[in-house]
């Protein structure tokens, strides 16, 4: 993959999922001021759970909305536009294993060591992020996500232009040149220093659409299926007590400093990595699925998988990896979609069977 | 961002760098003035610093509508007269669309 390497950094570092320090709603917490004396603790404990899972229900329906748009934008993409799904035949250097072999044992083998591969330079990147955060050489880190969103805000927006390609407009490189330069310097100025919110979070959606139509376009067909699982069996791990990406968000919360803004969408703080990782399942289940059954049916399940992260979130109050479940149903969904469900459904359809 | 976290002079000083910084050929941050403070410089009661939020939000859409002018002409002639330019067209465009008109 021709991307470079602080993109692995990007994308694994943003997939963790952390409980707001200033929830949104005021905090009523009753506290002992006269009235309320008389209240027994049972009362106040079934008041501050209720008062939990309120919290934890408004929060849910906020974050539908931007996975659902990212997700949308990245199927719209797809479906339209063929250039990502044009299979390329170079060889990666992250992925170097090709995928065209005769037989399927072969194949299989290459998509394992393909993912061994790319999980090793996550886990090289994330010691190497914790260890920088630890010994605060906050100005390299700084400088290094100012590289990765310059190169995302600018290269892989260029390349999205091919869109123009298949509505066969004409258009010229000043043109051009305009276009990406605004879309690109603005987005820096909003994601690393002052802008409106709404704009920075729609920045925020765009460049994860944008990362994960790359991921769909140069990752081998069953290397990306395999490091879609891998990946959610590491978060797992890694946000385990010892696990870095844990060490990296209490620090964080120890210094009392907000986690960087490039990496992290407002509000309940859900990681940039996942909205990606989402995108991407969605994504390859419009290219390579039957059709709109396959595609709905991972949305869904990506959405269950979310509102069930945000409760356990609610329930064990601490930073928790929220591509697991999500993942794990969405993979799940998709197989079971498309080779049993999909084949199931034509063939009523063909046989005018209605249940 | 929050604008109505902000006290009066920051917001001024914020409205006066996005000013500055669309003269760098970003009309796009231009329009991010406009809308953001739009609020604050017209809809608000007045305050010390109001008038020159205003000035700035007024001469950010002065701009915008100049580049608006610039690129809409330059398109529009692009697009009409591309074919006839022969090589030089070609030279200038990024994609060219396939088939007869």
């Amino acid at each position: 993959m021709n991307v470079s390497d602080s993109d692995d950094d990007i994308y694994n570092e943003r997939t963790a999922l952390v409980p707001s320090e200033n929830p949104v709603l005021p905090s009523y917490r009753p506290d002992s001021d006269v009235g309320l004396q008389n209240d027994s603790p049972t009362k106040r404990d079934a008041d501050d759970e209720e008062l939990t899972l309120k919290y934890g229900a408004k929060h849910v329906i906020m974050l539908f909305i931007p996975v659902t748009l990212c997700m949308a934008v990245v199927v719209a993409t797809i479906k339209s536009v063929s250039f990502y799904t044009e299979k390329t035949d170079q060889q990666r250097i992250y992925t170097p294993f090709t995928e065209n072999t005769a037989s399927v044992g072969r194949r299989l083998l290459n998509s394992v060591l393909n993912t061994i591969i790319m999980i090793s330079v996550i886990v090289v990147m994330t010691i190497f992020l914790v260890v920088l955060y630890k010994y605060r050489c906050y100005k390299f880190i700084h400088g290094w996500l100012i590289l990765s969103s310059l190169m995302l805000l600018f290269w892989f927006s260029f390349m999205y232009l091919e869109v123009f390609k298949t509505y066969n407009l004409a258009v010229d490189y000043p043109t051009v040149g305009v276009i990406i330069w605004n879309f690109g310097a603005v987005g820096m100025i909003c994601i690393h220093w002052k802008g409106p919110l709404q704009l920075q979070q729609a920045y925020l959606i765009l460049i994860s659409a944008l990362m994960a139509l790359v991921f769909i376009k140069y990752l081998p067909e069953w290397s990306a299926w395999v490091i879609l699982g891998a990946i959610s069996i590491y978060l797992v791990a890694v946000l385990s007590p010892k696990g870095p990406l844990r060490m990296l968000v209490e620090t964080a919360q120890e210094r009392n400093e907000p986690i960087f803004p490039a990496l992290i969408y407002s509000g309940v703080k859900l990681g940039l990595g996942d909205f990606i990782f989402y995108s991407v399942l969605v994504g390859k289940a419009a290219a390579t699925g039957g059709d709109w059954n396959t595609t709905i049916a991972c949305f869904v399940a990506i959405l269950i998988g979310l509102c069930l992260t945000l409760l356990l979130l609610a329930i064990f109050k601490k930073a928790l990896p929220a591509l697991p479940i999500s993942i794990t149903f969405g993979l799940v969904f998709y197989f079971s979609t498309d080779f049993l469900v999909q084949p199931f459904m034509d063939n009523l359809a063909a046989h005018q069977f209605y249940i | 961002m929050n604008l109505e976290r902000l006290p009066n002079e920051e917001k001024l000083s914020l409205c006066r760098k996005y000013y500055l910084g669309g003269f760098a050929f970003l009309p796009f941050l231009w329009l991010v003035n406009i809308v953001w403070f739009f609020r604050e410089a017209f809809v608000k009661p007045d305050y010390t610093e109001q008038l020159q939020i205003k000035t700035y939000v007024k001469r950010s859409a002065l701009g915008l509508l100049l580049w608006i002018v610039v690129l809409t002409t330059w398109i529009t002639i692009f697009q009409h007269y591309r074919a006839e330019w022969g090589e030089v067209g070609d030279y200038l465009s990024f994609t060219i669309p396939l088939g007869t008109p």
